[in-house]
């Protein structure tokens, strides 16, 4: 029997990467992570996300992993809750000395990481390398603008050196829950655009006789073709239909 | 930065665990993979697009070049993405009031996790292991996880009601489309952006206000 994707539920996909940054600085000396970093909230500012170009992705994330977090405040578990008692001891510092020492140790990492986190229809077999190949093909130009300050990223220069490279950098979820339907997502996005246009044709509708409702409704289903998912469509990314 | 995309918010949380509680956590993520009805209280919920757990120790931190550091980490860390409708503190609290118990098992054996209720000391453990999102998309910026499951019904009811009500005569149309109404009437409404609550909202709404303009100079090209 095969051995199940822990990163596929339904026809959805969960792709993590994380792409460790190199610690280097330019010659202004700004951080690499840090050029990575801005370079991704240049993208805030354009009207458009690049990934409006990358076939199926339905929602997606990037951000720069600059540490780990070394937790100090008490848990419900009993034995931090009552550490702080332990200041209450006689006998000047001690007391603390035994609570500094008895808190959760501090981790560091020891690079930076651009972090993707992406959710897109891959199909039952989960088409990975489908997906990062259109990727590719739609946005390399940005993709190299972003991963160029990564490790290992030196010699990506085509769709298969950077599915190779993605799949290094790529991480099995431990669990993966779907809320939403898994369909491709011109499927999703036509369907949306019939929402849209049906509700508001419901409402402009009201009160008419049924020979004029049926004029009208005719006239509405040859405006919005809903059988055409290449047909007049709500575009991925966009605020308005 | 942006955690917000339309009606989608992005969290990311990432906290530490020991490697022997995290077997246990891997343990309880598959028992809820074989046993679907361990998640119910998340689709119930209903305001969840997509929701991911990864768990990493150190030696799984992906490792591309010699000269790229190996990570040397006391502990195993658990990382959290969700993509969720709503406002932080509207998600953050409905799980505490709807569903605590779920929620801590998933956390419980993290370190220093305070558990789901009381919401204060939650609340702090979430900010303080939250990572902000510098850059968030969404395909679908002004439908909520919701308006894509009832979306769906409409395609499908619509796309039936047209084939049916070829033959049929004007009263029997008219009687089909009130049908089809009625059945429909928990999935209809107009998508709106929702109301301003964080500054990243304001930026969605710019975006917007920009994508309605470039839609009215299409529109005037078109007519004129």
């Amino acid at each position: 029997m095969a051995k199940r994707n822990p990163n596929i539920s339904g026809n959805a996909y969960a792709l993590t990467i994380l792409a460790p940054i190199k610690n280097g600085y330019t010659e202004e000396q700004i951080a690499y992570a840090d050029i990575v970093r801005c370079r991704l909230q240049d993208w805030n500012n354009q009207d458009y996300s690049p990934m409006t170009q990358v076939p199926q992705t339905y929602l997606c994330r990037y951000y720069v992993l600059d540490d780990v977090y070394t937790e100090s405040l008490p848990g419900a578990d009993p034995r931090s809750r009552w550490l702080d008692l332990l200041t209450a001891l006689p006998f000047g510092g001690i007391g603390n000395k035994l609570r500094v020492g008895m808190l959760p140790k501090e981790d560091h990492l020891q690079s930076r990481y651009l972090v993707f986190s992406c959710n897109f229809h891959g199909g039952p077999e989960g088409d990975l390398d489908g997906y990062l190949r259109g990727m590719w093909q739609a946005i390399s130009g940005q993709i190299k603008d972003i991963w160029g300050f990564c490790y290992g990223f030196e010699e990506v220069d085509n769709a298969d050196k950077f599915i190779a490279y993605m799949k290094k950098c790529q991480l099995p979820a431990a669990l993966f829950f779907v809320g939403s339907n898994d369909d491709p997502l011109p499927e999703q996005l036509k369907a949306l655009y019939l929402k849209q246009e049906f509700a508001n044709f419901a409402v402009a509708n009201q009160g008419l006789d049924a020979a004029a409702l049926r004029a009208n409704f005719k006239a509405f289903i040859e405006r919005v073709q809903p059988n055409d998912v290449n047909g007049p469509t709500w575009p991925a990314g966009k605020y308005t239909v | 930065m942006s955690n917000i995309a339309g009606k989608a918010y992005a969290m990311n949380v990432i906290t530490p665990i020991k490697s022997y509680w995290a077997w246990i956590n891997k343990l309880i993520f598959w028992a809820a993979i074989k046993f679907p009805g361990a998640l119910t209280g998340l689709i119930t919920l209903s305001l969840i697009h997509y929701a991911r757990w990864v768990i990493l120790k150190d030696s799984e931190f992906p490792h591309l070049a010699k000269e790229q550091p190996k990570e040397k980490l006391h502990y195993t860390y658990m990382l959290f993405f969700s993509n969720f409708n709503g406002s932080w503190d509207q998600y953050v609290d409905s799980f505490t009031f709807a569903i605590p118990g779920g929620l801590d098992l998933f956390w419980k054996w993290n370190i220093r996790y305070p558990k789901s209720v009381t919401l204060t000391p939650f609340h702090k453990y979430i900010r303080y292991n939250q990572i902000e999102t510098i850059h968030y998309y969404s395909a679908y910026p002004l439908a909520a996880a919701n308006d894509v499951k009832a979306a769906k019904q409409v395609k499908t009811a619509l796309t039936q009601f047209h084939q049916d009500s070829q033959t049929l005569s004007d009263d029997e149309f008219m009687a089909g489309y009130k049908t089809l109404l009625r059945g429909l009437q928990h999935d209809l409404g107009d998508m709106y952006p929702t109301p301003i609550v964080t500054m990243a909202a304001y930026e969605v709404q710019e975006r917007k206000y920009k994508h309605e303009r470039e839609q009215a100079a299409l529109a005037g090209g078109e007519n004129g």
